[in-house]
């Protein structure tokens, strides 16, 4: 076998094959959102120059340097775990949870400070599809919290250290989380 | 990915953010604005595919997948705006 066969057959995609179906499947989802989002705003430009000047850009940069921050140290903990380093893996998974709850800090204060504006899922087509596509986000991340706080629990118990596969699927999740508000961001704050 | 890489790749997304918000106050064209946007969604999105996910290592087709997704998406995006 010669070299170029050995590094063909090195490349494995991290975490089960299950999983990136699953996230095939969410993209798929959320860039129908996106697109529909789009082409709303096209056919109601005025409603939507107004809807995006009542948002809160600052909140929306914070959020995405804290879920940026939080997949920085979950691909950290990624790295630990091949080395089966158990206690970096724990803290970079407990600091990554930390960031994600900033972003959950910060959104909700922000649906707060509309709903005492008086603005809610009713007020125009712009809030609908604002709310919708951001609190389904939301939930998103709220999962993926729950995935974190079930690798870490594990991670403490060594659990990881014959097969590293659902770890990998987790932080694979994480970051698929990640990139839809990267995209997210612009779409809704910054247009 | 080493942890050098990680940290690189995180101080580059956090100054695109910073920077796709300065531009937005810089920039009073809709059409150059989307264009210079969505090319740093794509960027974003390539850092995030390669060395978060490690796509970069991995079978080349799901790497694609994902490249082309934030390739796709936001250019479908932008030429919305720009008609």
């Amino acid at each position: 076998m010669n070299n170029n066969n050995l590094l063909i057959n090195d490349k494995k995609l991290p975490g089960d094959l299950a999983m990136w179906f699953f996230i095939l499947a969410e993209l798929t989802v959320f860039a129908m959102f996106f697109i529909g989002f789009a082409i709303t705003e096209y056919l109601n430009q005025q409603l939507f120059i107004e809807g995006k000047a009542q948002l809160h850009t600052a909140s929306g940069v914070i959020n995405t340097i804290a879920l940026i921050t939080s997949s920085l140290f979950v691909a950290l903990s990624v790295n630990a775990l091949h080395q089966n380093k158990v206690k970096q893996i724990v803290w970079y998974l407990i600091f990554a949870l930390l960031f994600a709850f900033i972003y959950l800090f910060v959104k909700s204060w922000e649906y707060q400070s509309l709903f005492l504006q008086g603005i809610d899922i009713e007020t125009n087509t712009f809030f609908t599809l604002y709310f919708l596509i951001t609190a389904f986000h939301f939930l998103h991340v709220v999962l993926g919290m729950v995935i974190l706080i079930f690798m870490l629990l594990k991670a403490v118990k060594n659990a990881y250290k014959e097969n590293h596969s659902g770890f990998e699927s987790g932080a694979c999740y994480w970051h698929m989380v990640d990139m839809l508000w990267i995209i997210l961001f612009p779409l809704i704050y910054v247009i | 990915m080493t942890n050098t890489q990680a940290l690189i790749s995180w101080a580059i997304l956090v100054f695109l953010t910073v920077l796709s918000v300065y531009l937005g106050q810089i920039i009073h064209s809709t059409t150059l604005f989307s264009v210079f946007i969505f090319a740093i969604v794509f960027f974003k999105g390539q850092l995030i595919t390669d060395i978060f996910m490690e796509l970069k290592y991995a079978p080349s087709r799901w790497r694609i997948i994902m490249l082309g997704y934030v390739l796709i998406v936001p250019s479908i995006i932008c030429a919305i705006y720009l008609i």
